[in-house]
């Protein structure tokens, strides 16, 4: 009998385990996040300078014509040709709504990608920028802008590479018989200091205010004339991210428990911190190709979620995937239509500034509300 | 000053200690092959120093037996026990797992046969005692696999014998120092090693935990062949836990042998740098620490018992 009950309890907590992620916060993280996306959108479809009613946007959202039609999703995801559709639905279905989408995968991106470079530098003031990555991109991007501007057909390439490639230069030098998470981040600290300023002297040989503006749209991050190329662009590279991200969190939870005790359980450290940050790098990069350097998303989501559902990576990672697309999906609410509400301008914001204006002053409060807020 | 009349410090204690105990580890030199876990002529240093902490020693963990490394404060303890666990790769010299070079086994391989508790861990602090178990099994299990019957029991058997299965949904953050180490030891016991090295795991708890770790590891010791090596920061505690004791002190061996050996009067002096009385009772020697000798004291009774040279390399 003693047996059996052991049997029992055995089976029990398994069975809490398979499905142990998924509890009352985690549920309330994924509602709200979903609710904020929604509402988003809803506010995204119907609003802009063609106007029509919220009605009439959520009727063009769900035309069937286009919502069941294969040719109009191989139009979307494979870029071929559009079937015929009313003004309406062209305009959500291939204006406005790609915008939201991206936006999510955007959001998404940097999220996880913050929650994993926390992890890899057990730093809670790491985000997906903090080993080089935007400022390898940043140099890149006005080295395209400004000296070789035949290339700017390939810029979000071009971004991408660059921010994957100083964050091997900065695994290089921070690299001696092996890295640890403070080499890493004071690696990271200068070679984005030398490469910022490099970034900011090109400025100088900028002659035209449209390369300047364009230079500070990608730098700071926007998402102005996102379409489905950008969803074209990003999804895959997400889907790989975002699934090696998931399959990694067991490795992310060993990583917390410090080097000493990773390598005793027989965690290959190095390698496993190079590939992860490799998998952080390649959603940065993602993120990077399609909205520029978005600030701010990398760093507080994963600290939002930290403190809705702990710092177990196992939920932290999937919480990071609702959360980071409510917050971009809302804030770009911001950058489009923000100012024509405020001032009456038909003109938009990058959202990266709107991502820190709401993001910066959440983070404070949640700071101020929590003892322990930062702690991995 | 006075001196304390039982301690006679110009006897050389270590040296019979020593040249004993090295004869013997030489009859028994054949079967560092097989023993679960010997290092060879280990350098040890640490990249930001150029002097070796420990140069050039030998020990055999005895199987399945309690060995507890001694020795005062930067005496190379925990750095020898480091190199033992593959945490701090050896200038010079091997460590044997089984009678073949951790270099050569693959990591989760070594972490199969050999655990290791460090003297400070960290975690986040809402991670629950059990999960911070389950991280045990990590050398058990691939890439992409899921928790296993036997996983789950080891994890039962570990929490079962760490003694904190009261302790399991709680998350680690909010457990006294003396409750985190027995989750600790729980995560190391689930890894279920034939060697486990423990860096002072009672330091720094009280007292009631402290004798809840030494239970762990007499019961250990007495129901499983597993082989213990353990450093430990008070002398009391090795003389009652350990089958043998390895004293060091400045990176060198100075003594190894069963407790009533190894702990002496002249060792206590000599190692120590404390005048004490050492009585022998059925638990093993007990200690009284009677004061600290002072360097000048021991510079005037001659470098002998502070250098021993020549007492190694017989």
């Amino acid at each position: 009998m003693a047996s059996k009950s052991v049997t029992e309890t055995v089976a029990t907590t398994r069975r809490d385990r398979w499905l142990g992620w998924f509890d009352g916060s985690m549920f309330t993280l994924i509602v709200g996040s979903l609710a904020v996306i929604v509402g988003g959108a809803l506010v995204q479809v119907s609003f802009g300078a063609f106007s029509m009613t919220i009605l009439e946007a959520w009727q063009a959202v769900f035309n069937p014509n286009v919502l069941f039609s294969l040719q109009a999703w191989d139009a979307f995801l494979f870029g071929g040709e559009l079937p015929e559709m009313n003004k309406r639905s062209l305009i959500v279905w291939n204006i406005r709504l790609p915008r939201v989408f991206v936006a999510a995968l955007v959001g998404m991106n940097l999220a996880v990608s913050g929650a994993i470079f926390q992890a890899v530098t057990r730093n809670e003031l790491a985000s997906p920028f903090i080993l080089g990555v935007s400022s390898g991109a940043g140099l890149m991007i006005l080295l395209t802008l400004v000296v070789f501007s035949g290339l700017s057909a390939f810029l979000p390439l071009i971004a991408a590479v660059g921010g994957a490639l100083a964050f091997l230069i900065v695994y290089a030098i921070a690299w001696k018989n092996g890295t640890s998470p403070v080499r890493l981040v004071l690696a990271g600290v200068i070679v984005g200091t030398v490469f910022g300023s490099l970034q900011t002297a090109l400025f100088f040989f900028a002659d035209d205010i449209g390369v300047v503006q364009s230079a500070i749209a990608w730098t700071t991050g926007s998402l102005t004339g996102t379409d489905w190329e950008q969803v074209r662009m990003a999804l895959p590279w997400t889907a790989v991210a975002m699934l090696l991200a998931l399959l990694s969190s067991r490795q992310l939870n060993v990583l917390l428990l410090g080097e000493s005790t990773a390598k005793s359980l027989g965690m290959s450290v190095e390698k496993v911190r190079f590939a992860l940050s490799g998998v952080a790098v390649l959603a940065a990069a993602a993120s990077i190709a399609v909205a520029g350097i978005v600030g701010f998303v990398g760093l507080i989501v994963p600290h939002m979620v930290r403190n809705i559902v702990g710092s177990d990576y196992r939920k932290l990672v999937i919480g990071c995937m609702f959360a980071g697309p409510a917050l971009m999906v809302g804030a770009d609410v911001g950058a489009r239509l923000g100012m024509s509400v405020l001032t009456g301008a038909d003109s938009q914001i990058p959202v990266g500034i709107v991502t820190g204006l709401v993001g910066g002053p959440y983070f404070l409060y949640l700071m101020r509300k929590q003892d322990k807020m930062g702690e991995i | 000053m006075a001196r304390h009349t039982n301690v006679d410090p110009r006897t050389n204690g270590d040296d019979v200690t020593e040249n004993e105990s090295t004869s013997r580890t030489r009859s028994r030199g054949s079967d560092s092959e097989d023993a679960p876990l010997s290092g060879e002529d280990l350098v040890l240093e640490y990249p930001s120093s150029d002097e070796p902490v420990v140069d050039g020693e030998t020990l055999v963990a005895e199987p399945g037996a309690v060995t507890a490394l001694v020795g005062p404060n930067g005496s190379g303890k925990s750095t020898l026990l480091k190199g033992l666990a593959d945490q701090l790769e050896p200038e010079a010299g091997s460590v044997l797992v089984d009678g073949q070079s951790i270099r050569s086994l693959d990591r989760k391989k070594l972490a199969r046969k050999l655990g290791l508790l460090s003297q400070e861990s960290t975690s986040p602090d809402s991670i629950t005692v059990e999960d911070l178990v389950y991280h045990g099994r990590y050398p058990h299990r691939g890439f992409f696999e899921s928790v296993t019957d036997e996983d789950e029991q080891a994890v039962e058997r570990a929490i079962e014998q760490a003694g904190c299965g009261h302790l399991r949904d709680r998350e680690v953050g909010s457990l006294s120092g003396g409750q985190k180490q027995l989750a600790w030891i729980a995560m190391v016991l689930a890894q279920e090693t034939d060697v486990l090295l423990l860096d002072e795991p009672t330091t720094f708890l009280d007292l009631h935990h402290q004798l809840e770790v030494m239970e762990i590891i007499e019961t250990l010791r007495d129901q499983s062949d597993i082989t213990v090596v353990v450093v430990l920061h008070d002398l009391q505690q090795a003389a009652r836990l350990a089958d043998r004791v390895i004293a060091l002190k400045d990176g060198e061996i100075r003594a190894r042998g069963t407790p009533a050996d190894v702990v002496t009067e002249e060792l206590l002096a000599a190692v120590f740098e404390i005048d004490a009385e050492v009585e022998l009772t059925p638990r093993g020697p007990r200690i009284e620490p009677l004061r600290a000798r002072h360097d000048d004291e021991t510079k005037g009774d001659g470098e002998a018992p502070n250098h021993p040279e020549g007492v190694e390399a017989e």
